[in-house]
């Protein structure tokens, strides 16, 4: 229990002495999230509008496939690119191994299905009434598209900010990918896998508390948004 | 819709921050977590980057998936502590430029009130066998690091086939955790000094050094190129540049002088000096 | 040159349960009362002569004095149906009454001015800034109608305008469509007394055909 204790002691003496090498872990680890979060985003939100409001062969199987796609094991994934960055891999030209670009390249791919599968829950909750009714109003079929998409806008962004928790707590692609290089690549979730390796538990768990903290004011802005898209009407989730 | 475009451009310049890799010239080391955690790196190159203006970045991972990564052309230079694979790697042609900087000695330690009564033997591959056959636990690390190796050879020299036997734990981690494997097991470990001399009293390690000193525990750590036509891509110069550093008489003594916070001295230098 | 709709032999089954069989209908400018009981197949005559649904048998065709009229974007632009289930964005009363100019590019200027005025006939103008999802049923139907006549239809089909919603605004919503300014409009209802006070010409689905 003193542990535990001792560890909130010291996060809180980070905290207020937030030091440069502590400051550049944690905005580092902001980046690396946001940045994936947005590839993420451009591709993950229209692929899942256009699963939900388009009808095509296979769309049951799409519609799975993006579903297991949110359970991938971020090792498998880390692994995967890992081989298809390395130098003598076919990327490997690149030069991207062991660089942020290939822990948000990483973290994109584990974002992407999570964001595309919840958006593509969010529009199907939208009713199809809201789509007819644009197009009586003269919309073209892709401005109906945007008006449910509109209309799902906050299932959307709990969609995204979702995905965000998942990736600032993410560790195992980013390790592999990423190589945890002090100053460079290492971001909190690996610095708190190395401090408790090496016995630093208090450290590790003070980074862990900085950690739940930022998660905390992620999810209170989910709340947030939740509740003033929440006047919703009893609609019918079809 | 005015927030909306302020998070778009901020995301936008975060993705370009994060583009624009910075210009200054850096070096990629692969080595393992024991050198990492031992703090020498903290130690020895803010005085090479002072020198050179070289940044080196430190890739830690077990010695067999650095020299992979090394021959793979993932990193630049290898500093591990497997002279044989080093040895084997050059000659197949991966690395170039190999030489021997220093080194530090394995120890056997075992929980304090010391069942097998290890301290009564000399060597190394006694203690194993007298372990072994008590059948009493045996944590080894079992991730193909530098110190596995070390270990797997003792067991050769020992006779045993420690594979399977129900006593014979593999933890596939790093040093650290395996030495707290073993004494939450009560169990026997081979460990490098400086890990142990690092963590014994932060970990609360309620275990002793039951054996030490044989040169068959001896552990010489090298430094080696990754071969740059083989890889062309790579920085060969500041490799080359690292590595006369290292076997430098300045580097020698950077690394001599580099002490843990206990104040023990860690790594003694031994390299050739030009 | 005002529009001229013609429906002939509109068939729709939905899941094997045939809806219409076999509608035909031609009309120009004029308010019409289209009676029948719920579930007779109104709704989905209003859908695919408003040229959001297609039939599964049938053609629906309109036309400029003789000119027959492509059935592109440019067409259904002219043309408006009110859904019985109104269908309100979770936006602001305004941004709900200017959509349909939004969506036409409309300039920002003369477009809040037009949704303004649309809102004024609504008597919603007071709640312009208020969300749309806090109205009443009626204020809602009353939005639906702001909505629609904000873009000027050439045709405007209203489905079951007063359905669902107190005496009051039944009363209102009647007032409104008397006072448009109109060309064609189309009114679906089941109260045969609102369309004789209503329309012009009374008609009326009987299964799933025109009477």
């Amino acid at each position: 229990m003193d542990l535990v204790l001792s560890g909130f002691k010291q996060a809180f003496l980070l905290i207020i002495r937030l030091d440069r090498e502590l400051l550049r872990i944690i905005l580092l680890s902001l980046k690396v999230s946001a940045a994936a979060l947005f590839i993420a985003a451009v591709f993950g939100v229209p692929l899942g509008a256009v699963v939900g409001l388009r009808r095509f062969p296979l769309r049951g199987a799409a519609v799975s496939l993006m579903n297991t796609m949110m359970g991938l094991p971020p090792v498998v994934v880390g692994l995967f690119l890992y081989i298809l960055l390395s130098r003598s891999g076919p990327l490997g030209f690149m030069g991207l191994l062991y660089t942020p670009s290939a822990m948000v390249i990483a973290q994109s791919v584990l974002a992407f299905p999570i964001v595309a599968s919840l958006s593509h829950s969010a529009v199907m909750g939208v009713d199809p009434v809201i789509r007819q009714a644009a197009l009586t109003l003269g919309a073209t079929p892709f401005q109906a598209a945007i008006a449910v998409l509109n209309e799902a806008r906050y299932g959307v962004m709990s969609a995204v900010i979702a995905a965000f928790g998942r990736l600032m707590a993410e560790v195992g692609a980013i390790l592999i990918v990423g190589g945890n290089i002090a100053g460079l690549t290492r971001v909190m979730t690996t610095t708190i896998a190395l401090e408790s390796d090496k016995g630093n538990f208090e450290l590790a768990l003070a980074l862990g508390i900085i950690l739940l903290m930022i998660s905390l004011a992620v999810n209170a802005v989910l709340y947030l948004l939740q509740r003033s898209g929440g006047m919703k009407r009893g609609r019918s989730w079809a | 819709m005015k927030p909306k475009l302020l998070i778009f451009s901020i995301l936008i310049l975060s993705l370009f921050v994060i583009y624009s890799a910075s210009a200054e010239t850096r070096l990629r080391c692969a080595s393992t977590t024991s050198t990492l955690n031992s703090g020498l790196f903290d130690h020895i190159l803010p005085i090479f980057e002072k020198k050179t203006g070289i940044k080196v970045d430190v890739l830690a991972v077990g010695t067999g998936a650095a020299i992979e990564i090394g021959k793979r052309g993932d990193a630049d230079a290898v500093l591990v502590h497997a002279k044989g694979l080093e040895l084997k790697a050059v000659e197949q042609g991966y690395f170039v430029n190999r030489h021997d900087v220093m080194y530090n000695d394995f120890v056997i330690i075992g929980p304090v009130e010391e069942p097998v009564k290890v301290k009564a033997v000399r060597s190394a591959a006694e203690a194993f066998r007298l372990i072994a056959k008590a059948g009493h636990p045996f944590v080894s690390r079992g991730d193909g690091s530098g110190t596995h190796i070390k270990e797997l050879s003792v067991w050769l020299e020992a006779a045993v086939n420690p594979k399977g036997a129900a006593w014979y734990l593999e933890a596939g981690q790093g040093m650290e955790k395996t030495q707290r494997i073993a004494n939450e097991k009560r169990a026997y470990t081979l460990t490098d000094r400086g890990t142990w001399l690092g963590t014994k009293d932060r970990g609360r390690l309620d275990m002793i050094i039951v054996l030490e000193g044989d040169p068959a525990l001896f552990n010489q750590y090298g430094v080696m190129s990754v071969n740059p036509q083989r890889h062309p891509h790579v920085k060969h110069k500041e490799a080359v540049m690292f590595t006369e550093w290292l076997v430098s008489k300045e580097g020698q003594e950077a690394i001599a002088s580099f002490k843990d916070k206990n104040g023990n001295r860690l790594f003694i230098p031994n390299a050739v000096l030009k | 040159m005002g529009l001229r709709l013609e429906a002939s032999g509109i068939h729709k089954a939905y899941n094997g349960n045939a809806v219409l069989g076999g509608c035909s209908f031609s009309f120009e400018s004029g308010v019409y009362a289209l009676m029948g009981t719920n579930g007779c197949g109104k709704s989905t005559f209003l859908r695919i002569c408003a040229l959001i649904e297609d039939p599964d048998m049938g053609e629906v065709n309109y036309y400029s004095g003789a000119l027959l009229l492509e059935k592109d974007i440019k067409l259904r632009r002219r043309i408006t149906l009110l859904l019985a289930d109104v269908g309100v964005f979770n936006l602001t009363v305004l941004k709900n009454a200017s959509y349909g100019l939004r969506i036409r590019g409309m300039d920002k200027n003369e477009l809040r001015q037009r949704a303004e005025s649309a809102l004024e006939f609504a008597g919603l103008i007071h709640k312009k800034d208020h969300s749309a999802l806090t109205l009443s049923s009626g204020e809602a139907r009353r939005l639906g109608i702001a909505r629609a006549v904000a873009v000027e239809p050439e045709v405007l089909f209203l489905d079951e305008p007063t359905a669902y919603i107190d005496r009051r605004n039944s009363e209102l919503i009647e007032e409104m469509i008397s006072n448009m300014k109109k060309e064609t409009v189309i009114i679906a209802t089941h109260d045969e007394a609102q369309a004789r006070r209503l329309a012009g010409r009374v008609l009326s689905i009987e299964g799933g055909r025109l009477a």
